[in-house]
Parts: structure tokens; C-alpha cells; sequence
């Protein structure tokens, strides 16, 4: 018995289909680890990134730790109304705003002791700085502070 | 806190210098009084003044948007976060009332260059505060020259 008649016989065409699908798969599998191989090789060259990610992980829970934290600062009426007006200008920025950017906006705007307000925002951390120098805006912390 | 050597030995820039060198800078520094909205430095003037914070709170604005919140008793707004080749780089407001001491450039500078113990302390001590306060503020191309700043 020989050719297709050999092939039917032995689950010839089944084997193949098998075959084949394991050397596709392996190819699939090699192409995807090799897609992905720049970032460990990325890692590799700079080991602090791996620590700042695990940093990164641990000032979030920091972060939603300090949101805990009861906002200590009595702030008047005027102060509350005037960080709502902040808070309409940071929701034109990025989410990683530049201060002085912001200040900039606060005083053509006319909002009320704009170098003053922006310090208190800074106090009481509901403007916080991230680690490029640029500032990222607590909506929980000023959530708290104005209701 | 009312006199510039105990500022100067709670800076972290300052702390390691010695007596006598302590003695010697604190002699160069003067007391300003700040108040919210006033600009100390303009980017683009030419540099004449550095800045030890006593109280208050001050916005170093940056290059890009970026920017340094001073707000603890000793920062130092001086050297590559201030100024390069003589000219301001960045632009210091007060956003809350407090004071500040004021060293003329040029004179800090001669200290560093006459003086190369207290030099080496405070380079040191500056590359660690600013890896610390600012490292995306740091300038590495020939940091540690007087003339760079």
C-alpha cells in the first residue's frame, strides 16, 4: 500500500494537521516573545525601572492612604469657591499639569490671591507634585475640602 | 528662626561645611523679606542673587513647564536650578509671605572657586539634594564649574 491510499490508512492527514498546527503555534509563540523582548532587554539595561515600579505601586497605596487623611485646614467660603474656580482650569490641562502654567491661567482668569490659594492647594496636598516636575490634581482630597 | 548660621546648618547643602567656612558664607547672606506674588528672579535677566529659603514658600518655574516647590527652611534656589552662564534660567515667585536670605552670584561663586574644601562639600552635598528635590532638573554637562552657573 502506498501514496494517498498509505496516507488514509494511517491517520496520515490528521498527523499533518497536527503537526502543523504545533509548528504554527511555536511560530506564533517565538514571534510574541520576540515582540516583547526589547522590554526586558529594557530592564536589563536600567535596573531602577523595576524598582520604580514597585515604588510606583507603593505611592499609589500611599496616595490613597493620604486621601484618608482628614483635611486639618478650616478654609473659608471664599477659599472653597476659589478652588472650584482652580479646579475648572486644571480640568482644561493634562492629567501631569505645569504649575506655573496653572498660576499663569488663575491670575489672567482673575481669581482671588491666586500665589496665595495655589500655596493652600499645595498644603493640603490636593495639588501634589509627581516626579518630572509637573502636578497632578486630588479630586478626592478636594472632594473633602470644599463639601 | 531668626539668623542665618542656624538656617545654614539645617540646609542640606550647608550642614557639612565647616566653621569657619559657615562663618564666612553666613557673612555674605542678607534678609529679604517675600510676600505672595513677588518675583525674585525673572528667566532670561542676568543672574546677580541666589536664595536660601528661611520661611515661606517659593515656585521655582522651569524650562517646559516644570517647576520646584520650595517650602522647607534651608532650600537653596542657587546654581544650575537658577541660573547658566550668568543669566537667570528660571523664573522664582513667592507664593506664601516669609523671608529669604540673598547671596550675591558672584560672591558664592569666589567662595567655591577660592575655596576648594568648602567647594567639594557643598558640590557634594548640592548633587545630592538636587538628585533628591529635583532630578529632572539636574544638568549634567560640566556641573560642578562656577563659570556654568
Amino acid at each position: 500500500m502506498y501514496g494517498i491510499e498509505a496516507i488514509n490508512a494511517n491517520n496520515g492527514w490528521a498527523i499533518s494537521v497536527v503537526g502543523i498546527s504545533i509548528v504554527f503555534s511555536g511560530l506564533v509563540s517565538l514571534s510574541l516573545v520576540i515582540s516583547q523582548l526589547h522590554k526586558v532587554l529594557a530592564l536589563y539595561e536600567n535596573p531602577s525601572k523595576i524598582k520604580a515600579l514597585f515604588q510606583g505601586k507603593k505611592e499609589e497605596k500611599k496616595l490613597e492612604e493620604d486621601t484618608e487623611e482628614v483635611i486639618d485646614i478650616v478654609l473659608t467660603q471664599s477659599q472653597k469657591e476659589t478652588f472650584k474656580q482652580f479646579a475648572l482650569l486644571v480640568r482644561t490641562m493634562e492629567d501631569h499639569f505645569s504649575l506655573p502654567r496653572l498660576l499663569h491661567l488663575a491670575k489672567i482668569s482673575g481669581l482671588k490671591d491666586p500665589y496665595s490659594n495655589l500655596n493652600t492647594l499645595l498644603k493640603i496636598k490636593i495639588i501634589a507634585p509627581d516626579s518630572d516636575g509637573f502636578f497632578t490634581w486630588n479630586k478626592n482630597r478636594f472632594d473633602k475640602a470644599v463639601n | 528662626m531668626s539668623n542665618i548660621n542656624e538656617i545654614l546648618k539645617i540646609s542640606t547643602v550647608f550642614e557639612s561645611l565647616d566653621e569657619d567656612s559657615l562663618a564666612r558664607l553666613a557673612g555674605l547672606f542678607d534678609s529679604w523679606e517675600i510676600h505672595p506674588g513677588d518675583t525674585l528672579t525673572n528667566a532670561g535677566d542676568t543672574a546677580h542673587t541666589f536664595f536660601l529659603l528661611e520661611k515661606g514658600t517659593l515656585l521655582l518655574a522651569m524650562d517646559e513647564g516644570k517647576s520646584i516647590v520650595m517650602n522647607q527652611p534651608g532650600d537653596f534656589a542657587g546654581l544650575e536650578l537658577l541660573s547658566a552662564k550668568g543669566i537667570y534660567k528660571t523664573t522664582l515667585s513667592v507664593l506664601e509671605k516669609g523671608r529669604v536670605m540673598a547671596i550675591p552670584r558672584q560672591e558664592f561663586l569666589d567662595i567655591i572657586q577660592e575655596d576648594s574644601g568648602a567647594a567639594a562639600v557643598i558640590m557634594e552635598a548640592w548633587q545630592e539634594y538636587i538628585d533628591a528635590a529635583a532630578p529632572f532638573a539636574k544638568n549634567s554637562e560640566d556641573a560642578g564649574l562656577p563659570i556654568q552657573f
